[in-house]
């Protein structure tokens, strides 16, 4: 965002209204994640049906924080840095939704295998970790965003790939634990989705920060593409 | 042939490439040599007429300026030329030319501003108008049998400064009207409708805008109808103005109560030209002389109103921009 | 935006309308130039009207201040009802003089008399007979303020106005209206003279005007109407096409004239 003010009072308000709201939209969704992960680690039933309830609030965030881009658009014709801002925040939104669905589907699947009774499958497979660790991707990037932080950006992005390690990691230890005892598949698998759901919240985050980069200085690092030098590993 | 020179010409003209460069710099170069031959043209006409004025002038000068003295101007006329002035002359232009400005002014910028201002589209108001135009091209002699009639001796004014005063205001009436009409038109339609749109009458709208913003206008017209008028001799003839006159109308300022008096617009008069006519009709050399002289004072004034009439519209031109 | 979605519901209930145009008809001479025309006025809002040229908004616009009176030939039909007092300013009993106390108008091409900018601000006061200097200086200190020129002017105030920037000189005739303390404010094509800087500050008064005064403004620059406007009126031909909450009528018009207007299909 450019650092001086618009002439305009009314469109630095809306300007700053959508990214505060945007910024809300983050808190609320990594509350969301939080509560989930939380479900899943410790089964009790209070934050996951938080989780369930509060996925309309998610949803109503998104389509109020995309009225208003709309109007901003009809009325101001945002041009250079408003726009990619309007640009970005509008697949930021996107993405943010889509973490909410996650966390959503993550606190349906800690319902469903407490729903069970027994545990077949040890704690020790530590979905509640790499769950930690995309949460703190989330937390890191919504700072990045509030800050326009596009070192801390590209941290961000290349972390992503820790994370799909530990999915891998998680997928081989299940596995493991099916082919030793199929009575554990069912839960194995509801457990594979939620570490699958956690891996996708990775790569929103990832592609939060490369809107936060393309917000702060236009360049587009999608797809291998990078801020600093362009990129050699295309295939 | 020329017709078919032409015709094969523009027949081929879709073919010639109009971005030849060289045809192009030639088409210019034979551009510029005939506007160069207009402006040197024009520059010979404009300085020969200019110079056969200012050979007049000069004339007029070498032949005038040595009879110019104090005494010229405070004498009165004599059958002695080197003993004659123009005292009672530029009096009487003068005082005739009060009269003249306080009766046309008025009535004219009236006139001006009610068929700018007020006067709808109708017969009557398209009567005015061609009457106004046309009363400007009236020979001015025409105008002195009018006035001859009616102020000498219809309305019994006689052969009087008042008369006479009258008389050139009917004259240069329609100079004055249709230039503070034009200067009243020179005021833009959006300072009107500022005007208005602040709630003005149609009243306020003339006294606090169009008359302050088109007052240069107006002047100037005035000072060059009085120009016009002080240089009038036929009118002034025609009603009876004497030839030779030795003594000065009643002074306005009296010893008495009401210390004011209009005497003088009753008293006989002359005036510059026509003294200058009557010396130039004497066979005394030296009288042509007296007649230069008093053409110098009567140039000089003249030179003197334009000149005033100039600093005026400079004056205001440089307050208003629209 | 995100504020205004969420007060929108809340300002709905507290506007009142300040001004109704019912039936209304204009004629130049023979040639009818606005048809049956009805819209209304919210107090406090702008509304802005657009259309093509020749659409007749300046025309609808010049009737809220009986300027066409000025000019032979032209007749109105229908009313415009101004509140609270519902006295049809276009009624023959109604002198023009009268509305335009209440309605003042800001013109296309900034348009100060030239007299000084302190003169300019006080001819509405001159013109509605007051006379107390102290009053006069108090009231043209405000307008000035109130149109964003105060501090610019306040050291040259006996300056001619023409030596004033566009830009100034516009918002000098915005103060010269303001000073009058009229009800509503017609703005017709005010920016179209000038830069873009100049524009967005002359938008920027406009919006902020809107806390004193009910504003009207004509403009050939439908995203200004965007900008600036709560309530958008769409003409064509004489004719209301649309006439709507300027978010609505800019994402989602109901009529489809209205769309290819906006949307650049026009033609």
């Amino acid at each position: 965002m450019a650092t001086s003010e618009h002439t305009s009072k009314q469109f630095e308000a809306d300007l700053e209204g959508i990214r505060s709201h945007v910024l809300q939209m983050g808190g609320l969704v990594e509350a969301q994640l939080g509560a989930a992960i939380d479900g899943l680690a410790s089964g009790a039933d209070e934050p996951i049906s938080r989780v369930i309830d509060n996925e309309r609030r998610v949803n109503g965030n998104e389509k109020e924080i995309d009225d208003a881009i709309v109007h901003v658009v009809a009325r101001r014709q945002p041009a250079a840095s408003d726009l990619r801002l309007i640009m970005g925040v509008s697949k930021i939104v996107t993405d943010l939704e889509r973490i909410g669905d996650e966390a959503e589907k993550i606190a349906r699947m800690a319902r469903q295998i407490y729903g069970r009774g027994a545990l077949s499958i040890p704690r020790s497979i530590d979905v509640r970790q790499t769950g930690e660790k995309a949460s703190m991707m989330l937390r890191r990037v919504l700072d990045a965003m509030a800050r326009l932080d596009t070192a801390e950006a590209e941290r961000i992005i290349a972390e992503d790939k820790l994370i799909d390690t530990e999915f891998r990691a998680i997928v081989r230890q299940l596995i493991t634990f099916m082919m030793e005892d199929p009575r554990t598949i069912s839960t194995a698998l509801d457990i594979m989705w939620a570490a699958k759901a956690i891996e996708r919240i990775g790569d929103h985050a990832k592609n939060i920060a490369e809107q936060v980069i393309y917000i702060a200085n236009g360049t587009d690092v999608r797809h291998g593409g990078s801020a600093s030098e362009t990129e050699k590993d295309a295939p | 042939m020329n017709g078919m020179n032409m015709n094969t010409a523009t027949a081929s003209a879709p073919s010639a490439p109009l971005r030849d460069l060289g045809a192009m710099r030639a088409r210019i170069k034979s551009g510029i040599l005939r506007q160069q031959i207009f402006a040197i043209t024009g520059i010979l006409f404009t300085s020969f007429a200019v110079l056969v004025l200012l050979a007049a002038f000069l004339d007029l000068l070498f032949d005038g300026l040595p009879r110019l003295s104090w005494d010229f101007l405070t004498n009165f006329p004599s059958r002695r030329a080197e003993q004659a002035g123009i005292l009672s002359a530029w009096v009487g232009s003068a005082l005739v030319m009060l009269v003249t400005m306080l009766a046309a002014v008025p009535v004219a910028i009236g006139a001006a501003i009610y068929l700018e201002e007020y006067a709808g589209k109708n017969w009557f108001t398209d009567l005015i108008e061609i009457n106004v135009t046309n009363l400007a091209g009236v020979p001015s002699i025409v105008y002195g049998l009018l006035a001859l009639g009616l102020f000498v001796y219809h309305f019994g004014f006689g052969e009087s400064i008042l008369a006479a005063g009258l008389t050139l205001a009917l004259l240069i009436l329609p100079i004055i009207i249709v230039s503070s009409r034009e200067a009243l038109r020179a005021v833009p339609i959006h300072i009107r409708e500022a005007a208005y749109g602040m709630g003005a009458t149609r009243w306020q709208m003339i006294s606090d805008h169009l008359l302050p913003y088109s007052r240069g206008g107006i002047l100037t017209g005035v000072i060059l109808g009085m120009a016009e008028a002080i240089g009038q001799t036929a009118p002034i003839i025609t009603i009876g103005a004497l030839t030779f006159i030795a003594f000065l109308p009643p002074m306005p300022v009296t010893g008495e109560f009401p210390f004011l008096s209009l005497q003088w617009v009753w008293s006989e008069f002359t005036v510059l030209p026509i003294q200058m006519y009557n010396w130039v009709s004497r066979p005394d050399k030296a009288f042509q002389l007296n007649a230069a002289a008093a053409g110098v004072v009567l140039l000089a004034m003249t030179l003197m109103m334009n000149g005033l009439a100039i600093y005026l519209r400079y004056q205001v031109r440089k307050k208003i921009k629209w | 935006m995100v504020t205004n979605l969420q007060e929108r519901p809340a300002q709905h209930a507290a506007t009142q309308i300040k001004a109704e145009v019912r039936n209304l008809n204009f004629y130049y001479g023979e040639f009818k130039s606005l048809k049956s025309v009805s819209m209304s006025l919210e107090e406090r809002k702008v509304t802005a009207l657009i259309g093509p040229s020749g659409c007749g908004k300046s025309t609808l616009l010049r009737c809220f201040n009986r300027m066409h009176d000025l000019y032979p030939g032209n007749r109105y039909e229908g009313e415009i009802n101004l509140k609270p007092d519902d006295v049809n300013i276009l009624s023959k009993d109604v002198d023009p003089i009268e509305v335009r106390m209440r309605i003042g108008m800001v013109f296309q091409k900034p348009n100060p008399f030239p007299k000084s900018i302190y003169e300019n601000v006080a001819y509405g006061l001159r013109v509605r007979g007051v006379k107390s200097r102290a009053r006069i200086d108090e009231q043209v200190e405000q307008a000035l303020r109130d149109a964003a020129l105060w501090e610019e002017a306040k050291n040259r105030l006996d300056d001619l106005a023409f030596n004033l920037s566009g830009g100034q000189q516009q918002r000098l005739c915005i103060a010269r209206a303001l000073a009058a303390d009229p009800e509503i404010v017609l703005f017709d094509e005010p920016t179209s003279a000038l830069d873009p800087i100049a524009t967005a500050s002359i938008e920027e008064l406009i919006s902020s005007l809107k806390k004193k005064v009910t504003i009207l403004i004509v403009t050939h620059n439908m995203q200004q109407a965007a900008r600036v406007s709560d309530y958008t009126a769409y003409m064509y031909l004489g004719e209301l096409i649309e006439f709507g909450e300027t978010d609505a009528i800019f994402v989602k018009p109901k009529r489809k004239e209205t769309e290819d207007y906006i949307t650049g299909r026009f033609g």
